[in-house]
């Protein structure tokens, strides 16, 4: 069976800095796996591989045994094609309008008179096909060019965003949270479960019977998941309003209204005092008893040991370390990176 | 128990407001001459659509867009080679609408696509350009167009087979209500919803927003062209109001402006705001400006020798003063949107905290 989450060699270099070095991580299923190591050791880096912020320079990351990008489908590649159509023939009906207009338009209609389309249509046809090579066949390979260039070069930029890898199963919390602040509580809960929604653009502004069903059910989970996290009160407040510690709770709950496989936590004790850390530590056992994965970069050190069923040590873009909380504890060179060397 | 009661009080400002608006044209001819506003309040409707439309691009959504004109411009000239009789087509109002607001929304597209990945002022820079090409393209395609002419006259929309002509005020003034009330209803459904959701939480955050599994690129697409479809609309209004499509410097960058000010000044991303914005400046622009032309020619201070007593003249150093004004005492707008205004006062708050601890 293979790994929710395999992190298979990646390395990510800005400019010349490598910042993760050859890293490989697995992830399973129902597991809490800590993240932990000196500061700029490339930890959140690993996170913004994973969810698709930044793309790895070599190696790969696989979700369920597959790769977070979209696959080539057979609907994509007629849209490829209907796409340079398109801009084919608008490239050449732009170049030549003028005289289109004349020949197809001005020439036929009699005032007030009906309008012979089908002679028309040919007419124009026939303009097009009599101009010299330049101003028919060369705006239609241009256009065709440009259409089919400018539609595969955006599927490919936008098949490994972050939106895609959301919709694979993977959520995540930022180092600093980042609600949308403007937003009620309830409704940064409802952001997160967008990939869940179904109802469409006309659903909502026809507020067909489909919209209320499901905004109902979406409010009741959004709801369920505030009281697990224990801000039901505050849900119509501004999230802008609550204090740093319920921010992050927050985030946390928008992120499992996604339903993911596995959560990425980033630091979610920064900040926090020792009783809401415990609170934490307790939220995070229950997220995994729903059956999520939870991925956790940490640097409270008795939080994590106590927490992770798995750590992984990070120190310069290296994985130096990974094993069971006592043999991370007890490793040489986990002492090494976090204290030093001695120097008798 | 206290919000309840403010918030039935807005629920019924609106209706309120509706009330008033319908009483209107029934009032109007009551009121002495110089008082009359029923006849400039089509305009004043048409700009509340086209801010709508703006407010949806760059309130919700957050990409400043100075470009809305030219979308106005292409509504307006779509509809008036429909209809007009110069022309093959010659659809009707209620068959050639839909079709403008279907070619709007894909020239919002059209501008959307290559830009999708711009954002603030690059996005500002290219939208500004966009207005003048389509204004220069209409002026210079005078053989489809009519070019610096306009294209005219257009037929009176028909409604149950009455014709409705420049001179019926009372009945344009409740079709464009209720074009403009079906605008603020979509858009207020959109706002609450799925849609209107994504589109605020790009503005706020756009890499928490995809992380969370919104795509913003058909998120911005969708804004982009229900902006260029609202803006559309109000063109073939105008268009079909005055039986004319108007000529390319009609839809120049001080619309695009106007508009700017409408949801800046009314309050970005809350429509009872952009409302507010629309009546106070489309007021301004063709009531009080007008009545004062009247009184001041009537008291025979207007001296056409002399530019600086035709307070027409003063119109956009009034407007530029009052966005100054406005920045700096009301960055929220008239009415902003409640999580905004929470924002914007949050900071000063702060510092006054900081500043209070410091004295202490």
């Amino acid at each position: 069976m293979t790994s929710l989450l395999s992190v298979d060699n990646v390395t990510i270099r800005f400019g010349g800095l490598t910042a993760v070095n050859e890293v490989d991580l697995n992830v399973e299923r129902g597991q809490i796996f800590s993240v932990i190591g000196p500061n700029g050791a490339g930890k959140t880096t690993v996170f913004n591989v994973i969810t698709g912020v930044y793309e790895p320079s070599c190696g790969c990351v696989r979700i369920d045994g597959r790769p977070g990008a979209r696959p080539l489908s057979w609907r994509t590649a007629i849209g490829f094609g209907f796409i340079a159509l398109t801009t084919a023939a608008g490239f050449a009906v732009a170049l030549n309008i003028r005289e289109l207009w004349d020949t197809a338009i001005t020439a036929n209609y009699v005032y007030q008179q009906a309008f012979p389309w089908a002679k028309s249509f040919s007419d124009a046809l026939t303009h097009l096909r009599d101009q010299p090579w330049t101003w028919n066949i060369l705006p239609l390979l241009t256009g065709a060019l440009v259409g089919l260039g400018g539609s595969v070069a955006v599927w490919r930029r936008a098949r490994c965003t972050p939106d895609v890898i959301a919709c694979g199963g993977v959520a995540r919390t930022f180092q600093n949270p980042r609600l949308f602040h403007q937003m009620t509580v309830l409704e940064n809960v409802l952001v997160g479960m967008d990939t869940k929604l179904r109802s469409r653009f006309w659903h909502a502004a026809l507020r067909l019977p489909f919209f209320y069903r499901e905004y109902k059910h979406a409010q009741a989970k959004a709801m369920e998941l505030l009281e697990f996290v224990e801000l039901d009160d505050d849900a119509s407040a501004p999230a802008a309003s609550l204090s740093y510690g319920h921010q992050r709770r927050l985030e946390i709950a928008r992120a499992l209204a996604s339903e993911p496989k596995l959560l990425l936590l980033d630091e979610p004790a920064a900040g926090m005092n020792p009783s809401e850390s415990d609170d934490l530590l307790l939220l995070i056992r229950k997220i995994r008893d729903r059956g999520i994965a939870v991925m956790l970069i940490e640097h409270h050190m008795d939080l994590v040991m106590e927490v992770s069923d798995r750590i992984a040590v990070l120190d310069y873009g290296n994985k130096i370390a990974e094993g069971t909380p006592d043999e991370i504890q007890a490793d040489p060179k986990v002492r090494k990176a976090y204290l030093g060397t001695d120097e008798l | 128990m206290a919000g309840g009661i403010r918030r039935a009080v807005i629920v019924h400002a609106g209706w309120f407001m509706l009330g008033i608006a319908l009483l209107v044209p029934i009032l109007d001819p009551l009121l002495p001459l110089e008082w009359k506003i029923a006849g400039h309040m089509n305009r004043i409707f048409i700009f509340a659509i086209l801010g709508l439309g703006l407010n949806v691009v760059t309130g919700y959504t957050g990409l400043l867009n100075l470009g809305i004109a030219a979308f106005m411009a292409i509504g307006a000239y779509s509809y008036a080679i429909l209809t007009c009789d110069i022309y093959p087509f010659r659809l009707g109002f209620w068959s050639a609408m839909p079709i403008t607001i279907c070619i709007g929304a894909i020239a919002g597209v059209v501008l959307g696509l290559p830009t999708i990945r711009l954002r603030g002022d690059y996005l500002a820079i290219v939208t500004l350009g966009f207005g003048e090409i389509v204004q220069d393209t209409l002026k210079n395609l005078d053989n489809i167009t009519q070019g610096t002419q306009g294209i005219n006259p257009l037929p009176a929309p028909t409604f149950w087979g009455h014709a409705l002509n420049t001179q019926d005020k009372v009945a344009w003034y409740y079709l464009l209500l209720a074009f403009l009330a079906l605008v603020v209803l979509v858009s207020r459904n959109l706002e609450h919803s799925r849609v209107g959701r994504s589109w605020i939480a790009i503005r706020e955050d756009e890499i928490a927003a995809t992380c969370m599994g919104v795509n913003p690129v058909k998120a911005k697409l969708v804004a982009f062209a229900m902006g260029a479809a609202l803006a559309s609309t109000s063109g073939g209004i105008y268009a079909a109001l005055f039986s004319n499509s108007g000529e390319p410097g009609n839809y120049d960058f001080q619309i695009s402006i106007i508009a700017l000010c409408i949801v800046i000044i009314g309050g970005m991303g809350n429509i009872s705001g952009v409302l507010l914005g629309a009546f106070v400046i489309g007021g301004f622009n063709s009531i009080v400006l007008d009545k004062l032309t009247t009184l001041l020619q009537q008291m025979g201070m207007v001296n056409t020798q002399n530019v600086l007593t035709v307070p027409g003249n003063w119109k956009y150093m009034i407007f530029g003063f009052a966005l100054i004004l406005a920045m700096r005492f009301k960055p929220e707008g008239l009415l902003p949107s409640r999580q905004l205004k929470a924002e914007l006062h949050e900071a000063e708050e702060d510092e006054r905290a900081e500043n209070a601890r410091g004295a202490a």
